[in-house]
Parts: structure tokens; sequence; C-alpha cells
């Protein structure tokens, strides 16, 4: 007691020192005991306040309190950190017994759902809630890497480890195929494009909330179509400051390389081939490694709060710091966030201001590099250099080699180009919540949003890119700026009478997005020392039509919205959602949609029949249907018939600037509508040890938005952006989470999901103004098609047969009709599989024993095909005496192909040991400055099991145009990481 | 709830207050608004000639690759681009010379879409230049551009979607016959051509003037038999006797050291067409207005940073037969490269080209074989993209010709027809031919003094040598007297009709 008696003048003190009065004249006393719920033990130091007070104290060792009040009844506001703060009515001066509940274990409890939240038992719809405590640790520089594996019908798929890129995500398959299936991203009420994820920094996410189906995301109408991602990042509690840092560092090696012919196998082969010896310069170059280097990532992030009765903020920087495994691939990324929370007016207004700025620095490898049959990375062109090239001539300059046409030395490349970004986001919100009347708030809600992205990009002479050569140096600045708005206001209305239960919401909003650049380019340099610095050092009397231009375009969205959730009795629950919007987008007389939806729930384990029986202890079935619309991935002006430059044309004796229609208009086009239905069961058995949700959900979007092909007569362009198709998903998704362990001392959660998603192309062709489009076999990727009753993606493709005598690849002719028909309705071609995985799972156990803990995440995908196009193109001799190709291509020993066939169609499934973190947290209770210390080890993409050639099998699964093929990528990285957390006193 | 009635009421003056989505253009023009003006009507004629210089991606009449000349000279026996053994060069330029080619190539899918957004443009402008009330000389230049579309696309393609009002939906644009579509050219040719300026040069460079206008009448003429079955000579001479009204003559072929091939004649390839000869010239700038590619895309590599500065591409080459007929007095021989220099020293960097091609497609060709063309010697701007040399698209030499041609089919005067070709062949540095010409000795003038100016394949159609072999060709089938519709075409309108054979 003799601590006990000291500790009350220094609480006295803080208190004092906090802003808070002390009154001696006290006549009640009241006492009681804080303890934690999970197994009993008791809380030292719970901040116990009196609501609308200024009386407060905290626990002692034992977790008892004593509080003297001026009467009864009063409200206690008791909290402490880690724990959900809980409010206790007292009416009595009886000792109270009050049990705090784990912050984690209760936040889980509360869902994001769009405009507002739920309790996760209310839920009626498909929502993903994973909590900080379940992120993916490590070397995270996207908070998507966070999420990877994490639910069921969320696919998280990263291409390369290039710095600055950050994965692709989505939800529920591929519902669309121009009209966007990136969802929409919402961090603390601010929404935007995936983007935005780059503004969050990792270590500050609270919790991500994602909405899967129809009735969850309708609430965000015209956006919410491709899922919703909700993040809601840490807050301050009341009572309590902190401080707070984490950090890692990673070493990141390359695990796998592509093996091509080295010098003197390339010209054993050049030999058999014919190659000129000219063509052989007789070096040993291994242009892969002279590329590559080890790479280095680094996380740091320094958080501070605090808060008192009424106010809280929070404060944080971080930064991210990449160095890539290929030269000169770098990229950092410094947030720094403010939040704060005030209430007013009696409690009766609560004021949150939220403001948010990084930079990020890039410095990027050159993107789009090579000769004119094969443009890729920087990195891929190391696999099409012959090993025989030097890197350098004998007096030092960069080899080049004029006798092959566009020949690029890929290390002068990496070590002469410049292409430099710089990206300043900054985003604002304001929130105001007033409550006019006893359940009735109503709300103001703005945000702001300015993304300026500078780049610098200067290819000198001395890269020997031949473009570069011709113009003595090309110099770029191109300058984009991005302005988003939002505004909404809103009324919420609760009410509670009897078994009923309702809470009603009504938003208007407004959304703007503005998007203007400028560009400007010199060519002409004298000597390479400005770059692109100083344009006006280039030579000016070489500017030519698009070495300037300006643009901007805006798009603008109104919506009127609407959502009632009522439940009956708890057991019985309901949500109804309608939402109107306008966007600009559309043609005249088609801005506007309508986009209803609607959930029950219904849950099982609250009826009285059910208490008797022993299996499930708890039980809830959902279904909702709901109606979204699509517009987000649609640019402005597709509706209007527009003049724009061209360039120029010679007439009437001089040149003059060209204005050309620029497109095919359509000022029919309308929202994309996507209907999806969806049912789930919510269980959880043995004793709550095992828990899980199983999903089916079906979904069909209608008016597809998609540049449909259209007759040359009489349309200028062969495409149009048009509303015409439809496409259908449907899936399964399962999760499970299963305590096998739940001792004090020993835990082990074996968690888990599956996602079984197919989807099909149902129409393609329809009309427009009343003219049919005969639109099926749409090109979408190498061999890849749209087909109607395929999913999208599909492999239509020539079958590989065996070569010719000429060592020319031949192929199976199906119909044999002596004719290898290449059309894409070809009847040689066969169908082989998509590009979209049909499965996706993922497995996640974590074990804690006393201070350690462990955590694994494995990752799959399979059922996808993959066109390896970078085998295709390094595997055929006919190009050696010019480059070098593959060494697997020694075996096959072909010349040419006419074909693109099945020869290069690989299987793509995979599975991952993506993650595994090893923990350990020390005892500090002795420390003055630090209450919390952890260290870990993460190995990321640790193991990687697969049948696929190329250098992953995880690529673009965007579904867009293109998709499932492999032109090669920046290598994956393995990455081990070492990292801390301290938390301070 | 006086407040909450306030409250609500801003809430809701204000939604209504911004409920407008109309959608707002900053950085381009509204299409109506733009060509309604009279400044308007004239950019959309100025456009027009924009599809005319040859550029990247195909388009273009000629200047650059797999468009329009690409096709119609590739395919011919003046030219072709081997793949080579160090692994230049796709395949399909070969098929194109063999006489393989298939509905899907490129340079086939181009030159339709070309055509027709050509068409398009034309269909525009005179929309356009109708409604301002603009000058009719505008009117007829802007048709008789039409015209030269549309006799380009029956050339290539036979029967072939017709249509001269862009709002026109797919399902009301038929395809027309080749006679239709011939009778349509000839009908608006010979309606609109007097109404054009006769001036030459200056302003009307580059454009259809009268002169131009008649050249393209007699062209259309002159392959009339191929066109309908119903030849036109007696119309083709009419027609060329109209384009000599204009008072052209055969440019000075003399011997001139300070150009780079040595003779004065090759400045109608230069930088600007002379005027005195060109009727119809294509105005390039590299860069700036289309390019010209020709000579660079020919020589080799190193060849090309000897003489120009920077790489050239090892492309496109002469075959032999067609080189082996030109006579070595003929200045217009000087064109080609082959063998050592026998013009001067060997400079050193110099590629010996051989004349032989053992292959063409597989293993192909080694990096030095082949002879090549520098007809169009690359004047600046110029770059490894491509030079600024103008490309003639009709000049005087081809007139009299044409000319010489017709007088003898139809049985005119042959001295006349003999005197004609003689002008030609001594500006070339020849002789006159012993006697009177016969039609394969026009055909081999042409060959002479038309190479690589995109005339090959009509020239070899008409005078039924198109399908015989040639060089490494072997003889083809008569379908490839025309060239399939593309099948992006095909695919996008089911109301086409492929073209038999394919």
């Amino acid at each position: 007691m003799i601590k006990s008696r000291l500790l009350k003048p220094l609480l006295l003190c803080l208190l004092f020192s906090l802003g808070f009065s002390y009154s001696w004249a006290q006549d009640k006393t009241i006492s009681g005991k804080v303890s934690d719920a999970k197994d009993n033990s008791v809380l030292e130091n719970v901040t116990i306040l009196v609501k609308n007070s200024n009386t407060g104290t905290k626990t002692n060792a034992d977790g008892s309190f004593r509080l003297n009040i001026p009467s009864l009844p009063v409200t206690l506001i008791v909290s402490n950190v880690g724990f959900a703060t809980q409010e206790i009515k007292i009416t009595s001066t009886d000792p109270v017994s009050i049990l705090l509940v784990n912050a984690s274990s209760t936040l889980s409890d509360v869902v994001v759902i769009g405009y507002g939240t739920a309790r996760k038992k209310d839920l009626t719809g498909a929502i993903s809630t994973i909590s900080s405590k379940d992120l993916n640790q490590g070397p995270v520089t996207n908070p998507l890497q966070q999420i990877a594996g994490r639910a069921s019908g969320v696919s998280v798929t990263q291409t390369g480890s290039e710095p600055g890129t950050g994965p692709g995500i989505r939800i529920r398959g591929i519902t669309s195929l121009i009209g966007g299936n990136d969802p929409l991203v919402v961090v603390d009420g601010i929404q935007g494009n995936m983007d935005l994820l780059r503004q969050v920094p990792p270590n500050e996410i609270e919790s991500v909330d994602i909405l899967k189906d129809a009735s969850a995301t309708a609430i965000y109408g015209s956006r919410g179509a491709p899922g919703v991602v909700i993040i809601t990042t840490k807050k301050s509690k009341a009572g309590k400051t902190s401080l707070e840092y984490t950090g890692s560092t990673s070493f990141d090696v390359i695990p796998k390389k592509l093996e091509v012919l080295n010098a003197t196998e390339w010209w054993e082969q050049g030999k058999i081939w014919g190659v000129p010896a000219s063509a052989n310069h007789g070096s040993g170059t291994d242009w892969f490694d002279i590329l590559t280097q080890d790479g280095f990532t680094q996380n740091h992030s320094l958080s501070f709060g605090g808060g008192a009765n009424g106010f809280n903020y929070r404060a944080s920087v971080a930064a991210i710091l990449q160095k890539g495994v290929v030269l000169r691939s770098d990229f950092k990324n410094y947030i720094g966030r403010i939040q704060a929370t005030q209430k007013a007016l009696d409690d009766k207004l609560t004021l949150t201001m939220n403001l948010n700025s990084s930079i990020t620095n890039t410095k990027g490898s050159p993107q789009s590099v090579g000769r004119a049959a094969f443009t890729s990375n920087l990195i891929s062109n190391s696999y099409v250099t012959r090993p025989t090239d030097p890197v350098y001539n004998a007096d030092g300059t960069y080899f080049t080699d004029a006798s092959v046409f566009q020949y690029i030395n890929p290390y002068a490349v990496s070590q002469t180009v410049i292409n430099n970004g710089e990206t300043n986001n900054l985003f604002g919100s304001l929130r105001a919540d007033l409550e006019l009347a006893k359940g009735l708030t109503g709300g103001w809600f703005g945000s702001w949003r300015k993304v300026d992205a500078n780049w610098g990009y200067y290819l000198p002479a001395l890269s020997t890119v031949t473009y570069a050569i011709d113009n003595k140096g090309v110099a770029n600045v191109s300058n984009n700026r991005q302005n988003e708005r939002l505004m909404d206001i809103s009324l919420d209305y609760k009410k509670k009478f009897g078994n009923h239960n309702l809470d009603a919401i009504a938003v208007y909003e407004w959304q703007n997005q503005t998007y203007q650049g400028n560009f400007a380019q010199a060519k002409g340099f004298i000597n390479d020392i400005a770059t692109y610095n100083a344009l006006q050092l280039g030579d000016l009397s070489k500017v030519l039509p698009g070495d300037m231009s300006s643009y901007k375009n805006d798009r603008t969205i109104v919506s009127f919205l609407g959502r009632v959730n009522y439940s009956y009795a708890t057991r019985y629950l309901l949500t109804l959602s309608m939402r109107r919007d306008g966007s600009s987008v559309f043609g005249a007389n088609h801005k506007w949609g309508n986009f209803p939806s609607a959930s029950v729930a219904w849950r099982v384990t609250d009826e009285a029949f059910m208490q008797n029986q022993k299996i499930f202890n708890s039980l809830k079935l959902r279904a909702g249907y709901g109606v979204t619309g699509n517009q987000q991935g649609l640019g402005p002006q597709n509706s209007l018939q527009l003049v724009g430059a061209s360039g120029i044309t010679y007439f009437g004796g001089q040149p003059i600037t060209n204005f050309v229609i620029t497109q095919n208009s359509n000022a029919d086009l309308k929202w994309e509508t996507k209907y999806q239905t969806n049912v789930g069961i919510d269980f959880s058995v043995l004793h709550n040890k095992l828990t899980g949700t199983l999903e089916a959900f079906t979904s069909t979007t209608k008016n597809l938005l998609f540049n449909y092909s259209v007759p040359q007569p009489p349309y200028p362009f062969g495409t149009i952006v048009a509303n015409v198709g439809s496409l259908s998903n449907k899936g399964i998704e399962l999760m499970l989470n299963y305590k096998a362990i739940d001792k004090k001392d020993l835990t082990l959660i074996l968690a888990g999901n599956v996602s079984l998603l197919k989807n099909k192309v149902l129409e393609l062709s329809g009309s427009i103004n009343g003219v049919p489009l005969n639109t099926d076999y749409v090109p979408w990727g190498p061999n890849s098609y749209l087909i109607k009753g395929q999913p999208i993606g599909t492999f239509n493709i020539i079958r590989h047969l065996g070569k010719d005598n000429t060592n020319s690849e031949t192929v199976v002719d199906q119909n044999k009709d002596n004719i290898i028909d290449q059309g894409n309705t070809s009847p040689d071609r066969v169908m082989e599989g998509s590009a979209l995985p049909k499965y996706t799972y993922a497995f996640t156990p974590v074990l804690t024993y006393k201070n350690w803990d462990m955590s694994m995440l494995w990752r799959g995908s399979g059922g996808n095909k993959i066109y390896n196009n970078l085998r295709s193109s390094l595997s055929l001799f006919e190009s050696l005496g010019k480059g070098n190709v593959f060494k697997s291509a020694v075996s096959l020993g072909l010349f040419t192909s006419k074909y693109g066939s099945d020869l290069w169609l690989e299987d793509g499934s995979f599975l991952r040991f993506e993650n595994l973190t090893i923990g350990y947290r020390f005892n500090l209770e002795k420390l003055k400055y630090i209450s919390g210390l952890r260290v870990s080890a993460t190995g990321n993409n640790l193991a990687l099991f697969t049948k696929y050639k190329g250098l992953d099998p995880e690529l673009n699964v965007s579904g867009g145009n293109g998709f499932g093929g492999d032109g090669g990528i920046y290598p994956r990285t393995r990455s081990f990481a070492v990292g801390i957390n301290v938390i301070f006193k | 709830m006086k407040k909450i009635v306030i409250l609500l009421s801003i809430a809701v003056s204000a939604g209504w207050g911004c409920t407008k989505v109309d959608e707002t253009v900053y950085d381009k023009y509204a299409a109506n608004n733009f060509y309604g003006t009279a400044q308007g009507a004239d950019v959309a004629l100025a456009g027009v000639y924009a599809q005319i210089p040859g550029n990247w991606d195909g388009v273009g009449y000629a200047g650059a690759d797999r468009g329009w000349y690409d096709l119609n000279s590739m395919s011919s026996d003046e030219q072709v681009v081997p793949h080579r053994t160090t692994g230049d060069w796709e395949l399909d330029f070969a098929r194109l010379y063999l006489r393989q080619w298939i509905p899907s190539e490129s340079f086939i899918n181009n030159t339709w879409n070309w055509l027709y957004k050509s068409v398009f443009t034309a269909n525009l402008a005179i929309e356009q230049l109708v409604k301002a009330n603009a000058d009719p000389a505008k009117i007829a230049e802007a048709k008789v551009l039409r015209a030269f579309f549309y006799y380009l696309l029956i050339d290539d393609f036979g029967n072939v979607p017709f249509y001269t009002d862009n709002t026109l939906t797919v399902d009301k644009i038929p395809q027309a016959s080749r006679t239709e579509v011939y009778n349509f050219i000839v009908t608006e040719l010979t309606a609109n051509v007097d109404k054009l300026s006769p001036t030459r040069g200056g302003t009307y460079y580059g454009r259809f003037n009268k002169w131009a206008g008649y050249a393209l009448l007699a062209k259309v003429y002159l392959n009339a038999g191929v066109y309908t079955g119903t030849p036109k000579w007696a119309e083709c001479i009419a027609a060329c006797n109209k384009v000599a009204e204009g008072g052209f003559a055969l440019h000075a072929g003399a011997a001139d050291a300070s150009h780079p091939l040595g003779f004065k004649y090759y400045e109608l390839f230069g930088d600007v067409c002379p005027d005195d000869e060109t009727i119809l010239a294509i105005y390039t700038k590299a860069d700036v207005v289309g390019r010209n590619i020709f000579t660079i895309r020919s020589l080799g590599g190193t060849d090309g940073t000897r003489i120009l500065g920077y790489g050239a591409w090892n492309g496109s080459v002469v075959p032999k037969d067609y080189l082996q007929k030109f006579d070595d007095n003929d200045i217009r021989k000087r064109q080609f490269r082959f063998g050592p220099n026998p013009y001067g020293p060997q400079p050193s960097g110099f590629i010996n080209y051989s004349i032989d091609i053992t292959s063409l497609d597989n293993p192909g060709a080694a990096p030095n074989e082949g002879a090549r063309d520098q007809k169009f010697f690359p004047v600046t701007p110029s770059s490894s993209g491509g030079a600024s040399n103008d490309f003639p698209i009709y000049r005087y030499a081809d007139i009299l010709l044409m000319k010489a041609e017709c007088l003898l089919r139809s049985g005119g005067d042959v001295t006349l027809a003999a005197n004609l070709v003689t002008q030609v062949r001594q500006r070339a540095g020849l002789t006159a031919l012993p006697g009177i010409p016969t039609l394969d000795n026009i055909y081999d003038e042409r060959g002479f003094e038309l190479s690589w100016e995109g005339h090959r394949r009509q020239d070899m159609i008409r005078f039924g040598k198109f399908l015989q072999a040639h060089g490494l060709a072997p003889a083809a089938d008569n379908h490839f007297l025309l060239f399939p519709i593309p099948t992006a075409a095909l695919n996008t309108n089911p109301l086409l009709t492929q073209n038999p054979g394919y």
C-alpha cells in the first residue's frame, strides 16, 4: 500500500497537468476492482473517469479503485490501453467488479459498413474484416500486402517486386471489362482509387473491412460495384498518451533466374544455325547478373497521440525506403499524418479532422525499352542480349552494334537513363456530427485530395538507344495533377422501441475529380549535364508536334442515398438501401442510375427452440440482393464527338496544325450495372473453438461497358465504347478458424480460406443505334479471347505438333483442310483453359507460446493458364544472330514458328510460402521508459511450388486487356527482415 | 425541432443546387461547333490531306512501312524485305513477295483502315464545306480526294463498301461492285476536276490541282479494263492530253556532281519534288509531316552510319531479276547499291552487297545479301526514323508512258508512242528503242522509270505479269490479283463478302 500512497499524489499531479480539477468535497465513495475478462487477472493503472465531470482515478496494483463522488447515480468510463473502453452505470455504493475485454477482440466485433458502423453480429451482407493483429507482417510497402490471403473472395496479386509498385486486388473476380475492376478505397471516410493506399502508413492501420456483396457495397453505388476496401486507421484513446516506434529492415534477393545460353553455348548454337561470325563479338557477359544487385527495404514509423475527455489526437510519420534488386530502381515514400477529434456543445457536436501528406520519390528503371520486335522492361532486355557482346568497347564507351536493328546495351541504359518521379499527396477531411435530437444525428463530411506527380526523364545518346542517338539526347518533364473533392451531408436516426431496433441514414453526396497536366520535351543536347532540368538547353529548332501538350478533364458524381437497418428481437435483421447516382461521363439522357439493395439475416441460435441444442454456439443465415453501377473505369468525354489536334498537316503551302475527330463517340453511353445475389452462413461450433463463414454468390453484369469492335466503314476508328454485353460470376467462399490449443501459455490457431470462382461471358453482341454489333472471339491477351459462354481470357489456341525438316514449328490442323487458319474463330484453334484462376486458397496458422509468437501465410491459386510470351520470343533460333535464347530452346531446336501455339501455354497454378514471422515480446515491467518491446524476424516468399517455367506465376490477373501473358517481369524477391516495435511510457 | 427543419432545408437546398452532372470539355472542341465555322471547313479539307503522308502504324500513301505502299510494292517484283540470318525482320514481308499473304496480314488491315478513315475524313470535309457554302473549288477538291481513296480501294480490294454520308449506319453501306464504284469515281472526277485550281506548286504543292485531277482520271481509265472488263484507252489518252495542258516537262537528267547519286534526275525524289515534272507530291518532313524511310530501310546498318551518320535498317532489297533488266548506262541504275563501288574508291565501312539473295524466309538472307535502293537519297531533317524526301504520286514521265501504252493498245499513233518512250529513255541517258516499242518495252520502261514509286503491282496486273513466276517467287493462283478483305473487317461487318479464293 506504500506504493498506492505514493501513487495518489503523482496521479493528482498528472490529472492537474492534463487540465483536470480535483475536488475534495465528496460525500459518497464507490469502489471496485477491474480485471481482464479473458483470465480474470487484475488490471493495474486502469483509468476510471466519471462521465461529464472532471473526477477520476486509476486502479492500484491489485486492480482496485476508490472514488469519491457527489451523488448517485453516475456513469464511469473505464479505459485501458489494449482494452475496449466501457461505460458502466453505478447506482449504489456496493463494490463493483468490472471486466475489461481485449480491444482487438472487440474491434472485430464492430464492422465499418460504409457511412456508418455495425456490430458484426448484426451484419446482413458479405463483409470480411481483418484487424491489425491479423495483418501480414514484415517489410510491408503497401497495405494490400498486409491482407493478402486473409480474406476469402479477395485476391491480392503482386507481379514482381519493383520498388514502388503495389499489388493488384480483385474482389469476387472480374465483373467488368473496362468499367473498372479496382475496388473503391475508403480511408477514414475519404474515397479514392487504389493509389490512395500509398498514403496509408502500413503500421497505422487499425482494421481493414472489405465489402464484397452488392447489399454491402450498394451504399457506395456507382463506385462500389467492384467491391470496397475500407481502411480505418489507429486512433488515440482518451486518458492515455502513447509513443510508439515500429521499424523493419529487409534484405531482398532474387530467388530464381531464367537460364539463357552463355557465351560458349551461344556460339556453339550460332555455328549450327548459320549465324555469321561477324555477330560474335567474343566476350562473355552475364547481362542479368550485371543488371541486378541485392535489394534492401526499410520501414520506419513513429506515432504518438493522446487524449482527454472530449479530445484526442494522433500523429505519425512513416518512411518506406526501397532499393530494388535491379540496378537503379529505388523508391522512397514519406508519410506524415495527424488526426484530431474534439467534442463540443455539451458533447453534442463531434469534429474530426484528418490531415495526411506524403511524398514519394521514384528512381525508375525504364519500363519500355528495347528493339522494335522486343520491347519490355529493362531487366527482360538482359535475356535477349547476346552473351558474346561486351559491355564496353576497348575505348571505354558502351558497346553497341550498328548491324543489329535498334540494338540497345541494357547496362548502358541502366547507367545513363534518368527517370525520376516525385509525387506529392495531400489529403484532408473534416467530419462534423451533431446530435440534433435524441437518436437523430446530422453529419457533414468534406474531403479534399490533391496529388501532384512530377516526372523527369532523360535519355542520353550514351544510352545506345537509337531514338536517343538520332535526337542527340531526349529530355522531358511531365506534371500531372489530380484534384478530388467530396462532400456529403447525412442524417442518421437511431431508435429502439421494444424489440424493434431501427437505424436509418440518408445522405446527399457530391464528388468531383479533376485531372490536368502538361508535358514538355526537348531534344538535341550538346552535353548531358543538365539532363531534364533545363529543356531550353536543347536544340529548340527540333521542337516537333507532340513535344508539348496539356490536358484537363473531370468527372462529377452526384448521389442521393438512404439505408435502413432494422432488427427485431436481435434475431431478425433487415437492411435496405437505395442509391441514385448521376455521373457526368455518360450520354446526356443516361446520366442517372438507381441502385437498390436488400438483405436479411436470421440469428438462428437466438431462437428459443435452439437453446437446448449443443452443436451450435452461434448460427446466422444471411441472404441479400443488390444492384450496383459502374463507371469509374470509363474515362470522361467518351459520349461526345470531339475535335483534337493530331500533329501537323501540309496545306496551302505551309505546315499547319491538323485537327481530327478524336474518337468514335457514343451519345447512348450509360451505367454498367451489376446484379448480385449472396447467401451466407456464419457459425461457431465446438464451444466456439471452430468458427467459420460459408458464402455463395452469383453476379451478372449487364450493359457491359466495352470497346466494341465496329466496322470501318462507316466508323473512322475500329472500336467504340458502348454498353452491350453481359458477364457472369459465380463463387463459393469458405473461411475457417480453429482454436486448436487455447491455454494460458500456448495457443494455436489454424485459419484458412478457400474461394472458388467461375466466370463466364454471357453476351458480347447486341446492337448500337439499332445496328447489330457482331463482337465475339475478341482478342483479350496473347491467344486469349472473350468468347461467349467461356470465361474471359479463354485461351483459344493452335496446338503444337512438332517441327518440319526446316525446323519450323508444325501445328495440328484440327479440321484437316491443310490450311492452318489463325483467325480468331478458326476451327484450328482449341480452347485450353482460361487465364483466370478457378480457385484461390490460403492457410494462416498462428502459434503463441509464452512471449513467443509465430505466424505463417501459405497462399496459392490455380486452374489458370499462362501464355509464356517471353519463352516464345526466346526459344526460336531465327533471332539468335541478334540476340540470345533460353537454354531450353536447344532441346526444342526450333528455327521459326508462324504460330503462337500451346507450346508456350503453361499451367499457372502455384502454392507460395509467402510469410513466416517469429516474434518475441519482452517483459519490461521494471523499465522506466518502455512499456512494450517486441522483436520479430520475417521471411517473405520463402518457397514457391509451381510448374510454371517463367520467373513467377503470380502475374497480372487484372482481367484487363492483355492479361494472361508473361512478357517478362521485374523479379519477385525473396526477403529476410528483422523488425522491432517499441512502446514508450 | 425547428433546428432540425432548418438544417434539413439547408441540406436539401444544397443537394438541389448541386445535381448538375453535365460534362464540361476543357481541352478539345465539340465537333459540331468546330466544323460549323468557315475556318473549320478549311481545316476539314486540310485534315484530308493529313491522311496522305506515310507514317507509323501503316497509315498514309507512302513514306513509312506496313501500309498501302508496302502492300502494293512488296507484292510486286521490285522489292522485298527478306528475313535475315541475324534474326532481323518478320517473315510477313517475304509472304507478300511470294504471294502467300493471308487475310490477317497487318499490311492489308492497315491499308483498309487507312483508306476508310480517309473516306470518312473526306466525307466530313465535303459535308462541312457544303454547309459553310465554301468556295466550289474546295468542295471539288475534297470530292476528288474521296474519289482518289475509292480508286485505291477498288484497285486493291475489288468490291468494297461504298458510302458518302458519315451518318449512315453499317447496314446502309452495302458492298458495291468494283464497276459501280468505278462508275462513281469517273462521274465524280469528270464533274469536278475542271473546278480545281490550275495553279502548279506554291499553295497548291501537295494538293489536287486540275492537272493532278486529270492524272488521277487518266490512271482510273488506264486500268478500266482491269476494273470493269471494258478498257478506256481513248479516254485515258484524252485525260493525259489534259494533263499536258498544264505545261509539264521532264525534269533534267543531267550529270550533277553535287548530288550524292550524281544526276539532277534524282532531284525528283529529293526535298521538294520539282514542279516542272511533278504533278502531285506528298510533302514530307520527318517527324513533322510523315516520313520517308525507303533508303534508310534498305541500307545496311554500318553503311547507314557511314553515309548518313545513323544506323540504317538492313531491310528492303531489289530482287536480282528486276535489277538485271536495267542497262548499265541507265542513270536510273544509280539508285541501286550492290557490289564494290563502281563510281569511285571504296570508302572504309562500305558494305559490298551481293546481288544474289539465297533465302527470303528460312534460314533467311545473310546480312549483306541483296542490292539496295537509294532512289530517295535521304534529305534532312533525317534520322534512323526516316528522312524528309517528298514522294511523287504522279509525275509527267508516268503520263508520257501511260499515253504511249494507250496508243499502242488502242492502235493509235505508234510513232507518237515511240517518241514519248524515247523522251523518257533519253532523259535517263539511253538511246531510242530500235523500231516501234512493244507493250513489253513499255512494261519494262515503266519498271525502270517508276521503280519503288508504288505503281508496280498495278502495272504488273494490267500487263498480265502479276501471277507469273519471278525471282524467288513461284507462279501464283488467280485469286491473288485481289487482296483479301481483312479479317478484322469481316469480323465486325457480317454483310461483307470475302474475295474469292481466300
